[in-house]
Formats: structure tokens, C-alpha cells, sequence
């Protein structure tokens, strides 16, 4: 019977266990199925796997793509023109529930307002993505990427130079070539 | 003009009540009171944009819309007087959707920048809407008009003052900022230009809106419309703490609110408090916080090393002072130690530096006074007496007459100023001010009467004679030997001397004795007087004929200056304190010196000589903001020992022998006693800034290294202050007309201007050059000259001018300076006005220790 059932109790809490079932005696076909049998039956499984096509994905070298929603590390995005998006508002650290975000807010030469300092503590990160969700004008984005180990604790402070997009946005075409010769392999 | 007697039949009726049911509340209210204060008074939330607590209603916004019984029509509650019956509703489903109709058609035009927006997070649009208007249905859609200046830019902020920037964009047309500056302020430097929905607010055509309670104006503001460049994307207001504090400059006390995060204070705001500043403050006591933060500030403990200024810690610095402090006590005696502490730090402070030099060092030198000269040697002089009468400053709002004498009472006293303001717009109340100069007020007062200069006393004497002669003096006192009491002792001589005519002293003598509630202040230039005494006596005895002194009526005081002038006093911050309060401190300190002390000037004069040795200056700057620099200066370099405790690197620190970091106002708990003697307490807002100390820390040190305690714990010294300022009773005095005999001054020579060292507009003594939104207001020491005079000698704003004085006996004598003019659309007349708040320019060098009145050449210099 797997009844849960009640082993000790304090005042705070209770904890349960399964009890044991014992195990039945397997009688001579059993023991014949289990080693006679079973084991060219496992043969077959395996050597029949190694003329299939892989199912693992060797990670170093390949990358599986991430879902469309993944919310991996941020990034800053801008305008067409190059001009940040990010205008310091401070919503985004409003809304986070990590505390992540820092930002100290400036004033450019035309009196505009963006941000000074803007850095993202990637340890204490959750990625939940409400930074995303709360900006106003659509500045941050949580991307696909999620290889940022580093060996320091500093590595994790992502500041803005590290966050916003590159401009002008590089053309990927090294990357799509590679993708496409990859498909004849 | 109407008369007196009708207008007080028009002031006073009784107080009616009208009772009338909100939300199914019965409530009952003043007749007169409009549905929003009903609805205030209950705590009933009502939206509300262009309304103010001390401002007129105009129901421009139409936000605070209520559905009344029988009215057809959403009716604004602001603007509807409450009557008897009424039933209001405030949350009805007609109400809301009248408010989301409001909030509608304000965001039609309204940019959706609160993302960029300073005001974000206390904006009264942000939330109105948040609780009203969101929906995504509007009725209309077209593009939002952008009111720019400039096509090109993509940018609509315009900087339309030192400290203000405007969006027109997102202004909704509340006129709140227009109001208050002309009803609270009486001053008209912005304004709602065009009409419709084109209007503009903006500063006046060619001007910048730079008054002194331009800062009122930002904050006022609903919206982000008007934002202040201090505040300017420094930090999101949700992001920031608030702590109480006290304005730490004026003796007004007025309340602000400091806004801190982790690090640092970001920006001081007002906090409504209703006996003292009605929820104004001057642009001095906003933007005075930052000598907080400023970079200027001294940060560790400075001795003078062969001529050299080196940092060093507090223990060596310490280990100085006790070292010379004893050598000179040892050799010389105690009383060559001599202690000045400025009436700007905080009572606890005050009240330890006395214990430190009376209780431990056992000398009676102290003093808090150093920006004066001539100062009274006895305890009971007149001017003291007058000093210390009680004055409520709300109690200026509701006076009938309100009498000025001797104060530029805008520079000296931002809020009473106001509150003369309001109760000539609320109350229809005299104001007469007389002045030797031209000041702010001459724009709302009944009568501006500008005497001659040094003849403060002889205007005051022509006013009790003119008492006495139309028979309005109080009957009890016995004015029968007047004639030999004043000198010149017939009105005709006064009004000649002075300069006023008869029939205007007549005149405002009338008012005055026809008045039910007098307010008379007496100001700076009465106090900074070397015949001080004289006029405080002339003042005295008008007060006296009025019954204001008696008690029978009304107030009369010369107003103190500093922020805790009102505490030194209280606390015996000067050698000949009264008889009672030295029990008190015989009581609280375990030895109390014998010796009568030495004042300001008898240090000085002791310094000089042989009498002191070693001085302790703590906050003050007399080499900057005393008079005659000369003579300061000499005095302090001849001492053996000096030791200055201040903010920043200033005159008197350029002599000192060791230097200490003191800690401002924002960086400590205290308190302040304003003019009033109310004691309001402030709140530390950041840590202290370096090895910074504040007042009582410091001096337990120094106590401490000469082997003494000053306190256990910070609680015993507050009780001590506490006995102190609970025992202290002002002066009482027989009353019986006083002697006044006017000295007419030297007649100065040919081609000679007057000329006053004082406070800038806005600058408030030394410190304040450290705030750099002050600076944008007033950059550097500049002469005030009057429009006349200016066109006379072809002199403009900003031009360089060399001031020379020439006339000087001691050692002022040849001094001169060069000067930027500053062209005052209010000063008339010859007289000059310097400021002494920059330490590059010290100004004082042209005042005199023993003469009334400066006089000064001045030269343009031409540019090459
Ligand atoms: S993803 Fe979540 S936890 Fe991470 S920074 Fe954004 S709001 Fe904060
Ligand atoms: S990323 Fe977006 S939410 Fe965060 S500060 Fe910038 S504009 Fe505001
Ligand atoms: S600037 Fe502000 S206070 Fe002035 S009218 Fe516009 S919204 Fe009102
Ligand atoms: S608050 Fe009543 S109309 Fe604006």
C-alpha cells in the first residue's frame, strides 16, 4: 500500500513517509525473464540507437535556439538612428522585485533626460522580466542569451555599455552562413 | 481710503455657522466656507487641481466637480460657498464621470511624458487620473499641439528662471504658479501671456523669474510644467525618504521637508506650518540645504604648520588646542580666553560652548554677536528689552496696522514679510514702513516714509510727539515732561531733521492709535545701529503711548536675525546676562567664573591690547560679516591662539591657528528658537560629511582634552537647554517714557554715496556661497544701486564698479574694491547696497566700528 503515513510530529510540523511494500519472491520465469531475455533485448535498444540520428546536442560547440519568450540576459535597445531608448525613468528598478537595477539619470546637451549610470546586478536577477514589462518606452528587453559565467562577482554588474545594443546592429551574416552550411552535416 | 471705524464694521462679524449634509455627513462649517473646505474639514476626499489652502479660489480646472441636490448641474466645490441644507454628494457616479470628462479633455493636450517627467511620482495629474480617468475611449482624437520655441530642437523645456525650467507642453492651465506669485508674493515676474488654449506662462518680457519665492512656484505646480534645475533628474521622488527640518538661516523658522535617499539630501521643500510660514519659504531656505553636500566644505581638522595649512586627525588637532589652551590659562589667567559662537547652530551647541567656556574654562568672554558693534554693557539696556518682547508672527496676518521701522524686512525676515503681505490682501490692513532705503515692501505699504539716514531715532520721536499731541497717547502714561525727555523735542524739528513730513507722521500716529491689534517690528538696520540704544529707546517710548508694552494691545518687538539669536539669548550666550539666568547656570554648571565678562567689542579691543590671548571662533565669520574688516582682522591676528570651527575655509579660518570641520544643520538632530521663542527641532537627513562634528561634539572634545565633561549623554544636555529655555523670562521693566537725544552724524563729504553692507537677495550671511542654485541668483558680491543714480554716473548691470573709501578716520581709510553693478528697480536715491555673503569681497572693509553711516566713492571702470 503506498499510504502516507504520519512518523513524527512537533508542534510546527508534520513529517510523513511512504510505508515499504515488501518485495515479491519472482519465481523461476521471472529470474529467467529478467537476465535470459532482458539482456539481448537491451542489446538490440542500443545497438539500434547508434544508426539513428542524435537526439543530444553537443552544447559547447552547438547551441540549441531559444524559444521566441526566453528571458535571458538584458539588453538596452535604441533607435534607428542610434540615439538610446532608455530614458532613465527608473521604472524598470520600480518594478523589480530582485533590486537589481541601479540608475542615476543625466541631462545631455539638448536637456533631454537618459541615464548616467544604468547597471543590472545579474546575481541578484531573477529573471522574471517585470524590468521588461513595466518600461514605458520599450528600452529594455530580456534576450536569448545565457552564457554570462564569470569568474567575479563584478563580471555580473552589467552597466550600459554593456547592455545597450551595438549601433550601427551588426550584420549577422557570418553567423547565418555558418547556420547554412551547417544544415548539409 | 475709507476710514478705520467703518472698516472694522466691515471686518467683524460674528461667527456664523452653516450646516449642510456631504456624503449623508451632517457637518456644520463657518459661513463663508466653501464645499471643499466642508469637505476638507471631514477629511472627505475631493480632486483638486488649481486650488491652494492659502490661495483664492478661480475654479479654473473644474476637477473638483460634486453633485449638490437641486442644482442642475455638477457644481465645483472649490468655488460654491456652502449653504445651510445643502446635500452633497462627492462620489456619485455623476461626479466621477463629470471628473473623468475633466481628465479627458486635460490629457487631450497633455504630453504622456511622465517618463522624462520630474514631477513623476508626486504629480496631482498622475494619480487623479490613475483614480479617474483611465480609459481608453476617448471622444477625441487628434495630435496634441507641441508648444515649442524652437522647431529644430526636440526638446520643450525652457529655462525661464535662475532655478526654473517650464514646460508648456504639460501645464494645464491651473494658474496656481500666476496667483500665488501675485496674491501671496506680491510679485509679478511670471505670467500667463496669449489666450485660449495658446496661453503661455512665462517670465515677464525680458525678465527671468528670479524672486526670492521663486522656489514656491515649482513646487506648487500640479504638474511637471515648472520643475526646478536643482531637483532636475536627480533622483525619482519615490527613491527618497523625508525628514523634518527647520530653515537654518532666518529667525522666522520656517518648516521644510528634507528629501534624502541612502547617500545624501536631494532637495529641501516646505512643510505647511501655519504660525510660521503658511507653506511659503524663500528660495534661501530651498536651496540652503546644499551646503550639505557642497564641495567647499572642510572635511578633516586643519593646523597651521609653519605657515602651512595641513590636515591632520582630530586627536592631534585636539592635542593642539588643549596644549596652547592650558598654556594660556596657566600663564595668563582664564580671562584671556574668549569664546564667539554664531546664532546659526543649533541650542545644543550654543548651550555647550557655554558650559565649556563658563563651566570648565571658567571665563565669562562669550559671545554671539560678532556681526554687530557698539554692543549694550548692561543687562537691562532698552534695546535688550525690546528685543526679547514676545512676537507672534501669525499674529502679523491678523493685525490691523502694521508699523516697519529700520528693516529691509524681505532680506531679513522672508515669511513675516509675507505674512504683512497677507493681512494688507486678506485683511485690508495699514502698512506703514519707514526706512532710510527704498525696500521691497514700499509696493504694498500705505505709506513708504524714507527718513534721512541716521535719523532713525528722530523719525520715532516725531511719531511720540505727534502720539502725544492729537492726545492719542495712552492716558496712564504720564507724558508731562516730554519736552526735555527728546532731542530735537518739537514734531516740526523731527520732521524736519528726519526728513518725513508732519502731516505723514500725523497720519500714520493716527492709524497706529486707532489700531486694534499694532504690529510694530523693528529691524536689521536698527540692530546693526552703533545707536542702537537711542533708537530702541525711541521705539520703546512709541510703543509705550501705544499700550503695546503695557500689554493692552497688540505686538512690538525688534525682530532677531539668525535662526537661533532668540536661543542664544534665552541660553546666556553673552557676558551680562540678567541675574536669574546666571542662578540657572551657577545651578547647572559645577563652577561659575566671577569676573564680569568681555563683550564683542571689548574682545577685540582686548585683543589688541593684553587682555585676550586665546579665542575660540565656533560658526561665525567675523573678518567677512562684522564690521570694519580692518580692525577685525588686526584684532584676530594679534591673538596668540585663535581657533576656528566652520563649515568651509573662510577670513576668519585663513587666520586660525587650528581649523575644525563642523557639521551642517541636515547632518544632526537640534533644534532652533525662532523669533518668536518657539523651539522647533530638526532632523539629521545624511551622514556628516568627512571627519565633520557637529557644535556639541566638537566642544565635548575640546573639553574633554582639558580634562573636563561637558555632558554624559546627548539627553542631560537637552535637559539642561530645556531647564534654561523654560526659566528664561524676558526683562520686565517700570514703564515711564524714555530719554532719546539725537546726535546729528558728520556731514559727509562732497560727492560721497551711503552705502549698507548686508545680505543679498538671495544670500543669508557666509555659508550660503557655498549653494550653487543660490549663485545662480546672486553669482558674486555685487552694489546695489538705484536706476537713478545709475543713469546719472552711466552705469548698467554688470558693469564693473571701483568702490573707495575715502572718508574713513581709522583704518578703512583708501580701501577699495571692485564691484559688479546691480541695477535694483526698487532702491531710490543715492544709497548703495553691498553684499557681505562672498569672502572674496570683503565688503565690510567701508563699514566703520563707530560712525552710523558709511560713505563711499564710487567709479565705473571703463571696459578696455
Ligand atoms: S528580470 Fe526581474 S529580477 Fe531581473 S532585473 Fe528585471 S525585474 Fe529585476
Ligand atoms: S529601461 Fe525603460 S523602464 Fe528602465 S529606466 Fe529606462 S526607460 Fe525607464
Ligand atoms: S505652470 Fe503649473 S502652476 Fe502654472 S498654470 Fe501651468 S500647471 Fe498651473
Ligand atoms: S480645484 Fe476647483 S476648479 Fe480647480
Amino acid at each position: 500500500m503506498n499510504k502516507l503515513k504520519t512518523i513524527s510530529r512537533t508542534d510546527d510540523y508534520v513529517v510523513l513517509s511512504r510505508e515499504s511494500r515488501p518485495v515479491p519472491d519472482p519465481g523461476v520465469w521471472g529470474m529467467l525473464r529478467t537476465t535470459v531475455v532482458a539482456i539481448p533485448i537491451g542489446f538490440i535498444t542500443v545497438f539500434k540507437h547508434l544508426f539513428r540520428k542524435s537526439v543530444t546536442i553537443e552544447y559547447p560547440f552547438k547551441k540549441r535556439p531559444m524559444f521566441p519568450r526566453y528571458r535571458g540576459l538584458h539588453y538596452l535597445e535604441r533607435y534607428e538612428d542610434g540615439t538610446e531608448r532608455c530614458v532613465c525613468c527608473g521604472l524598470c528598478a520600480a518594478a523589480c522585485p530582485a533590486d537589481a537595477i541601479y540608475m542615476e539619470p543625466m541631462e545631455n546637451e539638448n536637456g533631454e533626460r537618459l541615464a548616467k549610470v544604468y547597471e543590472i546586478n545579474m546575481i541578484r536577477c531573477i529573471f522574471c522580466g517585470f524590468c521588461e514589462e513595466a518600461c514605458p518606452e520599450e528600452a529594455i528587453f530580456l534576450g536569448q542569451e545565457y552564457e554570462f559565467a564569470t569568474d567575479s562577482r563584478d563580471g555580473f554588474i552589467y552597466n550600459k555599455e554593456k547592455l545597450l545594443v551595438t549601433h550601427p546592429r551588426p550584420e549577422n551574416t557570418l553567423k547565418k552562413m555558418w547556420r547554412k552550411v551547417r544544415r548539409f552535416f | 481710503m475709507s476710514d478705520t471705524a467703518t472698516k472694522d464694521q466691515k471686518t467683524t462679524p460674528a461667527v456664523e455657522m452653516v450646516s449642510l449634509t456631504i456624503d449623508g455627513r451632517p457637518i456644520s462649517v463657518k459661513k463663508g466656507a466653501t464645499v471643499l473646505d466642508a469637505c476638507r474639514q471631514e477629511n472627505i476626499p475631493v480632486p483638486t487641481f488649481c486650488w491652494h489652502p492659502k490661495l483664492r479660489s478661480v475654479g479654473a480646472c473644474r476637477m473638483c466637480y460634486v453633485e449638490i441636490e437641486k442644482f442642475p448641474k455638477l457644481m465645483v466645490s472649490c468655488a460654491t460657498e456652502a449653504m445651510n441644507d445643502m446635500v452633497v454628494l462627492t462620489d456619485s457616479e455623476k461626479c466621477r464621470e463629470g471628473r473623468k470628462a475633466i481628465i479627458e479633455f486635460i490629457l487631450l493636450d497633455h504630453p504622456l511624458d511622465c517618463p522624462t517627467c520630474d514631477k513623476g511620482g508626486e504629480c496631482d495629474l498622475q494619480d487623479n487620473a490613475f483614480e479617474y480617468g483611465l480609459s481608453d475611449d476617448t471622444r477625441f482624437a487628434f495630435r496634441k499641439a507641441r508648444k515649442i520655441r524652437d522647431k529644430n530642437s526636440t526638446f520643450d523645456d525652457l529655462q525661464i528662471g535662475p532655478e526654473m525650467v517650464r514646460n508648456q507642453n504639460r501645464c494645464i492651465l491651473c494658474y496656481k504658479c500666476v496667483r500665488a506669485n501675485e496674491e501671496a508674493f506680491g510679485e509679478y515676474d511670471i505670467g500667463a501671456y496669449q489666450r485660449g488654449h495658446n496661453t503661455e506662462i512665462d517670465a515677464a518680457p525680458g525678465g527671468q523669474v528670479a524672486s526670492l519665492y521663486s522656489g514656491n512656484l515649482v513646487e506648487i505646480c500640479p504638474v511637471g510644467a515648472l520643475t526646478s534645475s536643482d531637483w532636475r533628474y536627480k533622483i525619482r521622488v519615490w527613491n527618497t525618504q523625508t525628514v523634518p527640518s527647520i530653515d537654518p538661516y532666518h529667525a522666522d523658522g520656517a518648516n521644510l521637508t528634507l528629501w534624502k535617499d541612502a547617500t545624501k539630501v536631494h532637495r529641501a521643500t516646505s512643510r505647511m506650518n501655519d504660525d510660521t510660514d503658511d507653506g511659503w519659504i524663500s528660495d534661501i531656505a530651498r536651496y540652503g540645504y546644499q551646503i550639505a553636500t557642497s564641495e567647499r566644505r572642510i572635511k578633516a581638522p586643519l593646523v597651521n604648520k609653519n605657515g602651512a595649512m595641513v590636515e591632520v586627525s582630530w586627536e592631534e588637532a585636539l592635542g593642539v588646542i588643549s596644549r596652547r589652551f592650558k598654556e594660556v590659562k596657566e600663564s595668563q589667567g582664564a580671562p584671556c580666553l574668549a569664546g564667539v559662537v554664531s546664532p546659526n547652530l543649533d541650542l545644543k551647541t550654543l548651550h555647550a560652548f557655554n558650559k565649556l567656556f563658563r563651566g570648565a574654562l571658567g571665563s565669562n568672554n562669550v559671545d554671539y554677536r560678532s556681526d554687530y558693534s557698539n554692543l549694550p554693557t548692561d543687562a537691562d539696556s532698552t534695546y535688550g528689552f525690546m528685543a526679547s518682547r514676545s512676537f507672534s508672527i501669525d499674529a502679523v496676518a491678523s493685525s490691523d496696522v502694521i508699523f516697519v521701522v529700520g528693516s529691509n524686512l524681505i532680506r531679513e525676515h522672508p515669511n513675516v514679510h509675507l505674512k504683512t503681505r497677507r493681512a494688507i490682501f486678506e485683511k485690508l490692513s495699514w502698512l506703514y514702513t519707514a526706512n532710510p532705503i527704498v525696500t521691497k515692501s514700499a509696493d504694498c505699504s500705505t505709506d513708504e516714509m524714507i527718513y534721512n539716514l541716521g535719523t532713525d531715532e528722530v523719525f520715532l520721536n516725531g511719531v511720540t510727539l505727534s502720539l502725544i499731541q492729537q492726545g492719542l497717547a495712552d492716558k496712564e502714561v504720564d507724558t508731562g515732561k516730554i519736552e526735555t525727555l527728546l532731542i530735537p523735542n518739537t514734531l516740526e524739528k523731527c520732521a524736519e531733521t528726519c526728513g518725513v513730513s508732519v502731516e505723514r507722521i500725523n497720519e500714520c500716529a493716527k492709524r497706529l492709535a486707532n489700531s486694534k491689534s499694532p504690529t510694530l517690528i523693528a529691524g536689521e538696520l536698527v540692530s546693526n545701529s552703533i545707536a542702537r540704544e537711542n533708537i530702541a529707546k525711541s521705539f520703546y517710548n512709541v510703543a509705550l503711548l501705544l499700550g503695546i508694552v503695557q500689554g493692552k494691545r497688540g505686538q512690538a518687538a525688534v525682530l532677531a536675525k539668525a535662526a537661533n539669536s532668540k536661543g542664544a539669548e534665552a541660553l546666556g550666550l553673552f557676558p551680562e546676562i540678567s541675574a536669574t539666568q546666571t542662578a540657572t547656570l551657577k545651578n547647572q554648571f559645577q563652577s561659575f567664573p566671577e569676573l564680569a565678562g568681555a563683550n564683542w567689542d571689548a574682545m577685540l579691543s582686548g585683543a589688541q591690547g593684553e587682555d585676550i590671548k586665546a579665542m575660540l571662533i565656533f560658526g561665525a565669520n567675523p573678518v567677512q560679516t562684522g564690521a570694519d574688516y580692518n580692525h577685525i582682522k588686526k584684532s584676530l591676528e594679534s591673538l596668540d591662539f585663535l581657533v576656528v570651527a566652520d563649515l568651509k575655509e573662510t577670513p576668519t579660518t585663513a587666520l586660525a591657528d587650528v581649523v575644525l570641520p563642523l557639521s551642517s544643520f541636515a547632518e544632526y538632530d537640534g533644534s532652533f528658537t525662532n523669533l518668536e521663542g518657539r523651539t522647533q527641532d530638526f532632523c539629521a537627513g545624511m551622514k556628516r560629511i568627512g571627519a565633520s562634528l557637529p557644535g556639541y561634539e566638537a566642544l565635548n572634545r575640546i573639553a574633554q582634552s582639558l580634562g573636563f565633561s561637558l555632558y554624559a549623554d546627548l539627553s542631560s544636555l537637552q535637559d539642561e537647554v530645556s531647564e534654561l529655555l523654560d526659566s528664561y523670562n524676558a526683562p520686565e521693566r517700570k514703564h515711564f517714557l524714555m530719554e532719546s537725544h539725537f546726535q546729528a552724524p558728520p556731514a559727509p563729504q562732497e560727492n560721497s554715496l551711503p552705502l549698507f553692507a548686508g545680505d543679498a537677495l538671495h544670500h543669508f550671511g557666509h555659508w550660503t556661497e557655498m549653494c550653487h542654485s543660490l549663485l545662480e541668483f546672486n553669482p558674486e558680491a555685487a552694489l546695489e544701486i538705484s536706476a537713478d543714480l545709475a543713469s546719472r554716473l552711466d552705469i548698467q548691470t554688470g558693469d564693473s564698479v571701483r568702490v573707495l573709501c575715502d572718508r574713513g578716520d581709522k583704518g578703512n581709510k583708501g580701501e577699495k574694491l571692485i564691484l559688479k553693478a546691480l541695477v535694483s528697480d526698487i532702491l531710490e536715491g543715492d544709497t548703495l547696497l553691498a553684499s557681505h555673503n562672498f569672502a572674496a569681497k570683503p565688503v565690510n572693509c567701508f563699514t566703520s566700528r563707530d560712525s552710523r553711516v558709511s560713505y563711499v566713492r564710487i567709479e565705473k571702470i571703463e571696459k578696455q
